[in-house]
């Protein structure tokens, strides 16, 4: 394999240091392989889903879509940071995602996403606030309130996004643990 | 902690330390993020669960269009090549096309070259 780097599940960043990440890759070579990409598994297990039960999937196919995931998450993400650099924000936020994602022709995902936003707002209040004390600072303030405040703020919003997918989700308890 | 239930499709994750109910664990979602470019400095919490989302439907989307050139082989098996004809064939693919043809060493040395010829 004369392209090493480029395959995620080939070397498995052994090889004691060596840059062997930094040659072409656009992302630098400080990043560790296994920073680069999605666990292979949850990436079979999605792909799975999308293919008949007599489908098998080669462990290169599973690579190449690992990359692939890898690669679409940069996409987006870049367009969604210039968003944000011309407006003049510091803190990437899930509607610039969804407005890079609509720009780039990923429009047919914006509903289900919307849906699932609203699901997560509604039912999560831990994962909220985990989320959002990662690096989401305090001078954009509106991210850190917002994600605790959400399923207030957000709640008949959300409403409206779940009754049409028609398929509420009961969450039995609101609190931690 | 949710309890599995209706929402039992989504609580797949977990391989790699909790997920939660996403798929796809948010923190490595978030270093690709932030891998992705300098001047991603900061991610607001909610940003890697609407990658959770996105990418398992952009990972089933190209699992459905590689699945489909499989077929169009008559072939059981999914390969790398197959990925590749799906990327080429699909407009909303045009950011993988490189990544795919780059990574193919050895039987598509051709198709390599070509892009890399187009590239420059």
């Amino acid at each position: 394999m004369a392209d090493g780097p480029g395959s995620p599940g080939g070397g498995g960043g052994g090889g004691g240091g060596s840059h062997e990440s930094g040659d072409h890759s656009p992302r630098g070579s400080n990043i560790r392989e296994q920073d680069r990409y999605l666990p292979i598994a949850n990436i079979s297990r999605i792909m799975k889903k999308a293919l008949p039960a007599n489908g098998k999937i080669a462990k290169d196919a599973k690579e190449t879509v690992q990359e692939c995931v890898s690669e679409f998450i940069s996409f987006i993400t870049s367009e969604a940071s210039d968003k944000c650099q011309r407006e003049k924000r510091k803190t990437i936020n899930g509607d610039d995602l969804l407005w890079a994602m609509a720009t780039l022709g990923f429009e047919d995902y914006i509903d289900p996403l919307k849906i699932y936003l609203a699901r997560y707002r509604e039912g999560d209040t831990k994962g909220s606030a985990k989320g959002g004390d990662t690096s989401a600072s305090k001078k954009d303030g509106q991210s850190n309130p917002n994600a605790q405040l959400a399923h207030q703020g957000s709640f008949s919003q959300g409403v409206s996004y779940t009754n049409s997918q028609g398929q509420h989700m009961m969450v039995p308890m609101q609190g931690p643990e | 902690m949710r309890q599995a239930g209706a929402y039992s499709g989504l609580l797949c994750g977990g391989t790699s330390g909790r997920t939660g109910p996403h798929s796809l664990p948010l923190a490595r979602i978030k270093k690709i993020m932030k891998g992705s470019s300098d001047e991603v400095k900061m991610i607001s919490g909610e940003a890697p669960i609407v990658f959770s989302k996105a990418c398992e439907l952009f990972i089933q989307e190209l699992a459905r269009r590689s699945w489909n050139m499989t077929i169009q082989g008559k072939r059981r098996t999914l390969h790398k090549e197959d990925v590749a004809s799906a990327v080429i064939a699909t407009d909303l693919f045009d950011f993988l096309v490189t990544l795919v043809s780059s990574s193919d060493s050895g039987s598509s040395q051709v198709a390599t070259t070509a892009t890399v010829m187009e590239m420059e």
